[in-house]
């Protein structure tokens, strides 16, 4: 396998997921944008999912504080 | 307890791989043979990381699921015949990958920190991953990245859906509070301090945009005006952040 690519992916993902803090993010999962994403109810039209953040001091950053959860999952996410 | 020096990370980075695990355990519990392929650009592996090398990457980790494909395969003993082997051109992988990603009923495709890809690669990738799109409809990709990117991805992917990564107040109080418990010199902290330290940083999140969320991070808030006049406050969070 390595004739396709030297690259071992798998093993950046197990270090990042071994340093996640439990519970982090997962508002994400719960957004309706998320869900149809995942769930392919817009077709290619909808394939595709972006997620900026900005830069912080080296790799570990917040970019923005919310007050709450709704919040976050509206007034933060937009349609393109 | 979280063991010592363990590097928590609050990154854009650890959406990936959140993302990347719920679609993963998805995929295990419905019992349906969904593909699923991460890859996470980084900066310092630049050259390593060529559009060819990242392609394959996702062709390798779908692949890898089951039996190798018979057109792989011959790909691969055609290739070992020369000079020693050759490897594919790209026109050659993505024409495999999209054969590959057809075949399966569903194929998710994650790529953290687009920004670190690049920039000549950038539009090439964006295209391979059009052409997959285009020719397989049902494909999701997650793209993580700073948000300058956001113009490049518009171009190829015009009615891409954007969601800014900002935890909630609940991540962060969550996050102060064990970083908190890590602190080696508990004697130090009271309940009555450790509240204030709590307090004071939700609300200062409410006002700022705080880029470097760690311990270190309560230094840099040590530099306001109100943290300064409270000096057991002040005391402890310089203390804390330079043990780190």
């Amino acid at each position: 396998m390595r004739w396709l690519s030297p690259l071992e992916p798998n093993i950046r993902h197990q270090g990042v997921r071994t340093n996640r803090f439990c519970g982090i993010g997962d508002w994400l999962l719960e957004t309706c944008e998320f869900r149809e994403w995942r769930c392919s109810e817009g077709g290619a039209d909808g394939a595709v999912l972006f997620c900026p953040g900005n830069p912080g001091v080296g790799k570990t950053y917040l970019r923005q504080a919310r007050d709450s959860q709704k919040e976050a999952n509206t007034a933060d996410s937009r349609k393109y | 307890m979280i063991p010592r020096k363990k590097r928590i990370q609050l990154t854009v980075e650890n959406t990936s791989s959140l993302v990347i695990d719920s679609l993963c355990d998805q995929a295990s519990v419905g019992g349906l043979r969904v593909g699923v392929a991460g890859l996470y650009y980084d900066f310092l592996s630049q050259k390593e990381q060529t559009i060819t090398n990242m392609l394959g990457a996702i062709l390798k980790q779908l692949v890898g699921m089951g039996n190798i494909p018979t057109y792989l395969r011959e790909a691969f003993q055609e290739g070992r015949k020369d000079i020693g082997g050759r490897g594919l051109l790209l026109a050659d992988l993505t024409r495999m990958l999209r054969r590959t990603i057809a075949s399966l009923p569903q194929v998710f495709i994650c790529i953290d920190a687009l920004d670190e890809c690049l920039p000549r690669d950038l539009p090439e990738l964006l295209e391979s991953l059009g052409d997959i799109v285009r020719e397989s409809p049902k494909t999701r990709i997650f793209l993580t990245g700073r948000p300058h990117v956001k113009e490049a991805i518009q171009r190829f992917f015009a009615k891409a859906v954007v969601i800014l990564i900002c935890p909630n107040m609940d991540d962060v109080r969550n996050y102060v509070e064990m970083r908190l418990d890590m602190d080696d010199e508990p004697e130090a902290m009271s309940d009555g301090l450790r509240g204030e330290i709590v307090k004071t940083i939700l609300e200062k999140m409410c006002d700022m945009c705080v880029r470097a969320f760690s311990i270190s991070t309560l230094s840099t808030m040590c530099a306001y005006p109100r943290f300064r006049a409270d000096f057991s406050l002040l005391r402890y969070t310089w203390t804390l952040s330079w043990k780190r």
